[in-house]
């Protein structure tokens, strides 16, 4: 495998004013992130509510520089390779399909708008491209002349993924692409997901809350918190035996379709994550049912088991021992 | 027990430029005090329709008749709309599915939650605030009183959602619609909210309209479901029966369609239904789903009858399988 993009010592921090007088406060939205995106594969991202996964996939699509650190694809640096030649390799599909879409355009003009960016074919050629790709995720051309406002919100999500793959791109950043979506509907698109992968050799990053999707589409999972990745494995392996303590509470959490069996408690507790004031040493210390005098101290640094990379002090051989 | 909420012959149409599209056609369901129901089905089958019209805020192009439509007593399809008014926000409160059309981008997320409350409970500004700050930090918002201050576009996407949340708890309401509430949230915070709305169901009766496509949440928290298929009510059943036994062929195929873990193999193909919802638009005669339907025969032309057994009651020509 090679590496497509590096995402290497990356933070993103903003700005929160509190005010005329008030001292402005920072915001720490993604925290040190490393990573790999290789060739093919399908990288999922899982991870708690505000922890920076948009704000990281924002920055993989050149949206967002980062506050430091440095995004190459090809071995070339984001901000030299420049917002076009960006979009032609790398196409998102966003969490919020209402956002994301003009209101005032039709959906055909819609889909159609990265091919008339790019100068591709004349109008009528790129219109008819449009409207395939709108049947391939299974809206039928009756809705090409529609308004967004006069789709469901499931209907307006296929729409956001047809103008993502209607340039054919090589990488898809889905933010949560399906999680508007019905499970009908979103089996379908995972299928076309999938489908797309064969045959045009795509690379996807792929963010979302639904688990058994995430194991179900991709090959390897990055699980985040608190704007750092704290465990990268492959796919399987995170879901029969995960390492880090969030992963295991994450996956705890997982509610099966098992009618009386109610809501789990996690056993998480209400220390929830504050990227304004983070703690001092692991992230995840004040809701961590092992947390020892080392994790209150010092962040853990990502160590490798195996294939694997988890940032947990009780896998690292010099603490190793006080976690027993 | 006289239910909280009875909606009977709820029908949505919109002026659509290609005639009248019958979004919602002749649903009729009811919830009782401190119980939820859940709405689901396939995307455009006309939940969040129905959901806007039981608030009274439908679009200007939608029309919406009923037969019934009464919250706690009071007929909201004969009230004027200063009544409605009041009642939405303060006892009825809805969560929207996209909650960047419902906050405004243009005021912090405090001056929000402060106006609902302020408006309805003649609160002062500081009463406001702490009551916006408590419910921030009840569903999982740390640092509340510095997110008060901040705009919809500064947050992320679970954020904002439980954002609309809170806002929607403000008032302390009988009846939550709460559409999609879960969807951008992990699910740890998912089973926060989903707990937290449950103690409020227990402490104060709340009751709670759930649309969501997650038969995971359905299973877990639901009294009843009702499957909906091109605006209709195709099957209703308390949870555990739906899930044992389900009747509809549209309901069969939707549990199929979910990835499990242990039934379905990682990379594989999922189940899925063939073909798309039929358009709504003119007249819509017989069973709706039959072109998709792999049982479905030439009696599927006739409007299909509708079978009862015990309280889980479907629409189909065939009787329990
Ligand atoms: N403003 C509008 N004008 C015209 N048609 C509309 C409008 N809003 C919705 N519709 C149509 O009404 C039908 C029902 O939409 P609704 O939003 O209720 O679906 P839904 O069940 O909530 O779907 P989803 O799960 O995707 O949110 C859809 O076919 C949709 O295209
Ligand atoms: N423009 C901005 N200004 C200030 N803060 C921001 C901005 N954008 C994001 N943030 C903050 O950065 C943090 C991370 O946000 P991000 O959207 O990346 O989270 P996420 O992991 O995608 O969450 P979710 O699962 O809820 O979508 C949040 O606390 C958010 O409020
Ligand atoms: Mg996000
Ligand atoms: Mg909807």
């Amino acid at each position: 495998m090679t590496a497509l993009m590096e995402v290497a010592g990356v933070r993103r921090d903003f700005s929160l004013s509190r005010g005329l007088f008030a001292r402005a406060r920072t915001l720490h939205a993604v925290d040190g992130i490393d990573l790999t995106l290789e060739k093919g594969e399908v990288l999922g991202i899982v991870g708690e509510s505000g922890c920076g996964k948009s704000t990281l996939a924002r920055m993989l699509l050149g949206l967002l520089p980062p506050s430091a650190g440095r995004i190459t694809l090809d071995g070339v640096d984001l901000a030299a390779l420049g917002r076009r030649k960006l979009a032609a390799r790398v196409q998102p599909v966003f969490q919020d399909p209402y956002g994301s879409l003009n209101p005032r355009k039709r959906i055909a003009s819609i889909v159609a708008l990265p091919l008339a960016v790019h100068d591709m074919g004349d109008a009528a050629y790129r219109r008819k491209r449009a409207i395939d790709m709108l049947e391939r995720v299974g809206l039928p051309a009756r809705f090409a002349d529609s308004y967004p406002g006069q789709l469901s919100g499931g209907q307006r999500q296929r729409v956001a993924i047809a103008r993502a793959l209607v340039m054919r791109p090589e990488i898809v950043v889905c933010d949560e692409p399906t999680s508007a979506l019905d499970v009908s509907v979103q089996s379908q698109i995972l299928n076309l997901l999938m489908d797309l992968r064969q045959e045009f050799g795509l690379t996807y990053v792929f963010i979302s809350h639904n688990l058994a999707v995430v194991e179900h589409i991709a090959t390897r999972v990055a699980v985040m918190y608190l704007g750092r990745v704290v465990e990268l494995a492959a796919t399987a392996e995170i879901f029969a035996s995960a390492r880090h303590p969030y992963s295991q509470a994450l996956l705890a959490s997982v509610l099966t379709p098992e009618p009386g069996k109610g809501v789990p408690d996690n056993g998480l507790g209400l220390a929830f994550p504050d990227p304004l004031d983070p703690p001092p040493g692991c992230g995840f210390n004040p809701r961590c049912l092992y947390a020892r005098p080392v994790c209150k101290a010092t962040a853990p640094a990502a160590v490798a088991d195996g294939a694997a990379r988890v940032a947990c002090h009780a896998y690292a051989p010099l603490y190793r021992k006080e976690f027993e | 027990m006289t239910a909280l909420l009875q909606v009977e012959g709820l029908t949505v149409d919109i002026a659509v430029p290609a005639g009248t599209l019958h979004a919602v056609r002749d649903v009729s369901f009811s919830v009782e005090k401190g119980k939820t129901l859940c709405l689901v089905g396939e995307s455009g089958c006309g939940k969040s329709m129905t959901a806007l019209a039981m608030m009274g805020l439908l679009p200007k192009a939608a029309r919406r008749n009923a037969r019934r439509l009464e919250f706690a007593g009071i007929d909201l399809a004969g009230a004027g709309r200063k009544v409605v008014n009041d009642l939405r926000g303060a006892h009825m409160s809805m969560i929207f599915q996209e909650p960047m059309t419902a906050l405004n981008p243009s005021y912090t997320i405090g001056n929000q939650m402060m106006e609902v409350y302020r408006r309805h409970k003649g609160a002062t500004a500081a009463e406001a605030r702490e009551r916006a700050v408590f419910l921030l930090g009840k569903v999982g918002i740390a640092s509340a009183g510095d997110r008060l201050g901040q705009y919809p576009h500064q947050l992320s996407g679970g954020l904002r959602q439980r954002v609309m949340i809170a806002m929607a708890l403000m008032c302390g309401p009988a009846l939550i619609v709460a559409d999609e509430p879960t969807t951008a949230l992990d699910v740890t915070i998912q089973a926060q909210i989903l707990l937290l709305l449950k103690d409020l169901q227990r402490e104060f009766g709340m009751a709670l309209v759930l649309i969501t496509h997650d038969l995971g949440v359905v299973a877990r928290i639901a009294d009843r479901v009702a499957v909906m298929y091109a605006g209709a009510v195709v099957e209703h059943a308390p949870t555990v029966e739906l899930f044992a036994a389900p009747q509809h062929p549209y309901t069969r195929a939707l549990m199929e369609c979910i990835p499990v873990p242990g039934r379905t193999l990682p990379g594989e193909r999922l189940g899925s239904i063939p073909g798309n919802i039929p358009a709504l638009i003119g007249t819509v005669t017989g069973c709706a789903f039959r072109d998709r339907c792999a049982l479905a025969d030439a009696s599927c032309a006739a409007e299909p009858p509708r079978h009862l057994a015990g309280d889980h009651g479907w629409a189909c020509v065939r009787g329990a399988v």
